[in-house]
């Protein structure tokens, strides 16, 4: 049958199919070419970049609006968001008020003046969301422990305050983020060689010799027991512990430096314990918990493990901070640290507190005086 | 040949179950015995007029003229439809209540002593023996009792319902929250009884087992005492270091091994575990390996049960543990 006399929609049916069958090949064509070009020395096209923008802008909306707002003026959480910032951050990012160092500016898109950028951005939803997703094709990374939306808080709670001051109101940067407390090293030299670089160096964060830890989210080590400290360093090393703050600095460590590292810790006189203040209610209470448990839940005493006669792969739980005890319980009640055969212990203890519970046995703890391990060496239980 | 064979061997399969440790058809005295004996009265009752049906019924089709007109005579109507019903139905009743009123004989002078208690917990048995000084020796897992005589079993719960059943010895009766029943068990002779929780009480429900073990007075006596006693010391190398990893590990946070440190009360006491007929509420055999088996992977063996895994042990660890726990006889 001659195409003329052929049905007005079928012609235009068949016209309609050769255009976009042409389309389809201009674009293999194009593509196979190679000729846009992928070089981050030339900016995207003007409707590349708008079309992108658009997308990220309304991804991150969607994505984030299921989020909840956890409250961020904390210290201690900016403290501690300030000193990952430091290390995982601010290769890319640069130091808040200072500019991104020549590599980084060639990256494209380059990392955007974050003060600048947080102003803009008004939602604390989004800005966790992003810390905590990444975003794709800018080589902005997820981050590396999707369970600890705790350490992510703690980023987004220093990011908040850096948008709310500015950068020139960043002039206590190097004390949140750790830096200043570098510069007078413990008497006796630097523990081991390997923790010398910014983003390893313990010091930065945690406590020392006469020094206390930069934040109370982050661990007391002094005078915990080696096994354990070594324990947890291969937990993090291997990426079976999570955390996005310490897997990278875990990461970077030699087998022998954590040998080092372990010892060094263990053999620094215990932190002092905390003042007991007005919470007595709740540390007789944690007191009670610690040493009698809650047989009603089926709740252990908590010293059947963490007291002086503890295997020494266990850790010492006396004299630690009372924020940072709360926080692994509720890492531990959320699942997150299920996935060590020692954590599968306590995961199954942890679920079975209440909140109340969770805070009494902290604030106990936090006002312990730390024992060493009496002597009890040979019970081995210990491998890392 | 096999397709016909398959339904007869489905049908025989489960009468495998019939005897044996665990089986209502096999009674071992008390109150089973005289369930049996009123089940066998009542089927072979109910066998009897089943047959006399059957036969009327065929009677009533195909029978003579005769037969016919006598089945439909009134009279025979209302003696086999209501008079025989009526009276059958009620001598059933009142044997069955004279029958099953014969518990519970008064306990015998010198036993009312003893007192036992027997807690369901999720998902094991928690056993008290109580003396007459108000002496609290616990054991769990395991009911050992005198044979020959009645003794009286308090029944509660610590968390939820339970059901105690020992099919060999009585019926069931519920173990409630906040409620003690009592349960007389009247075993004739010494030997085992397999027990079940009869109440679906949550995950690993169907591994909560017992057995029952009923001895001689004196065997029953000397039992006693032993059990009372405090856990023998570890004998050997291996077992002092695993004695050691028990109480560094925190196993006493739960359990009790009495002379030792460990005091915990939430799971059972193990005192003398290594004595008893079976390990994690009659789930796996009493012997080394399965002591291994269970603290490493006791979730797999009884899924969800309370105790955590205990997976931080190398073999040799786990090896002086479960020797250890062994030799707690």
């Amino acid at each position: 049958m001659p195409a003329e006399h052929r049905p007005a929609w079928q012609r235009l049916l068949a016209a309609v199919t050769l255009i976009a069958g042409l389309g389809v090949l201009a674009v293999a064509l194009f593509i196979w070419s190679g000729v846009y070009p992928v070089g981050a020395d030339r900016e995207h096209l003007g409707i590349t970049t708008w079309l992108l923008t658009q997308v990220r802008e309304r991804s991150v909306a969607t994505y984030s609006s299921t989020v909840e707002v956890r409250p961020v003026h904390d210290p201690d959480m900016a403290r501690l968001g300030a000193a990952h910032f430091e290390g995982g951050c601010v290769p890319c990012h640069a130091r808040p008020g200072e500019p991104v160092n020549a590599i980084v500016s060639g990256m494209l898109p380059p990392p955007p003046d974050l003060a600048a950028a947080l102003a803009k951005r008004e939602a604390l939803e989004e800005i966790f969301w992003i810390v905590m997703n990444g975003l794709k094709y800018t080589g902005m990374p997820a981050w590396p422990s999707q369970l600890r939306n705790d350490e992510v808080w703690a980023v987004t709670a220093f990011l908040d305050r850096l948008r709310e001051t500015g950068p020139a109101g960043m002039n206590a940067y190097p004390s949140m983020a750790g830096i200043d407390r570098l510069e007078n090293p413990p008497p006796g030299g630097r523990p081991a060689a390997e923790a010398r670089q910014p983003l390893t160096e313990c010091r930065r964060c945690h406590d020392d010799s006469g020094l206390p830890t930069l934040s109370a989210l982050v661990p007391n080590l002094a005078g915990q027991s080696e096994t354990y400290l070594r324990r947890a360093l291969h937990e993090y090393f291997g990426r079976r512990r999570p955390s996005g703050i310490m897997q990278p600095v875990a990461g970077a460590l030699s087998s022998a430096g954590m040998e080092r590292l372990a010892a060094y810790y263990a053999a620094l006189p215990p932190p002092p314990a905390a003042a007991v203040d007005a919470k007595a209610q709740e540390r007789l209470r944690g007191q009670d918990l610690a040493r009698r448990g809650d047989p009603d839940r089926d709740v252990p005493p908590c010293l059947a493990c963490h007291g002086d006669g503890r295997a020494p792969s266990f850790p010492s739980l006396a004299g630690q901070h009372a924020s940072y005890l709360l926080s692994q319980l509720e890492l531990w009640q959320r699942g997150g640290r299920a996935s060590t055969a020692h954590g599968r212990i306590m995961a199954s203890v942890a679920r079975r507190l209440t909140a109340r519970q969770m805070r009494d046995a902290a604030a106990f703890f936090s006002s312990e005086e730390r024992q060493p391990l009496g002597g009890r060496a040979t019970a081995a239980g210990g491998q890392p | 040949m096999r397709a016909p064979r398959f339904p007869a061997l489905a049908v025989l399969l489960p009468l495998a179950a019939c005897a044996g440790v665990q089986s209502a058809l096999d009674p071992a005295g008390g109150e089973a015995g005289r369930i049996h004996t009123l089940s066998i009265v009542l089927f072979v009752l109910c066998t009897v007029i089943f047959v006399a049906v059957a036969v009327l019924a065929a009677l009533a089709l195909f029978g003579s003229d005769e037969w016919r007109s006598r089945l439909a005579s009134e009279r025979l109507v209302f003696a086999l439809g209501v008079v025989f019903p009526v009276l059958t139905l009620v001598g059933l009743v009142l044997y069955g209540v004279t029958i099953m009123g014969m518990a519970a004989e008064p306990a015998g002078a010198g036993r009312d002593a003893l007192r036992i208690e027997v807690s369901g917990e999720r998902w094991w048995w928690r056993v008290t023996y109580i003396t007459e000084d108000g002496v609290r020796i616990e054991s769990a897992n395991e009911l050992r009792i005198p044979a020959g005589q009645p003794v009286p079993i308090e029944l509660t719960s610590a968390d939820v319902i339970h059901s105690f059943w020992v099919p060999q010895l009585a019926g069931k009766l519920d173990m409630i929250p906040g409620r003690t029943n009592t349960l007389t068990l009247h075993v004739r002779e010494p030997g085992i009884s397999r027990g079940q929780c009869a109440e679906y009480c949550g995950g690993p429900h169907a591994l909560m087992s017992f057995f029952v073990i009923a001895m001689t007075e004196d065997d029953f006596a000397a039992w006693l005492l032993k059990e009372a006693s405090e856990a023998r010391p570890p004998a050997g190398e291996a077992a002092v270091q695993g004695h050691a990893l028990f109480l560094a590990s925190g196993c006493g946070g739960c359990h009790t091994v009495r002379g030792t440190g460990a005091a915990g009360v939430i799971g059972p006491d193990l005192t003398h575990v290594g004595s008893r007929h079976s390990l994690a509420a009659a789930s796996l055999p009493n012997d080394a390996p399965s002591f291994a088996r269970w603290i490493r992977d006791g979730q797999h063996v009884k899924p969800e049960n309370l105790m955590p895994p205990y997976g931080i042990f190398t073999d040799a660890e786990l090896a002086s543990l479960s020797d250890y726990l062994d030799h707690l006889d």
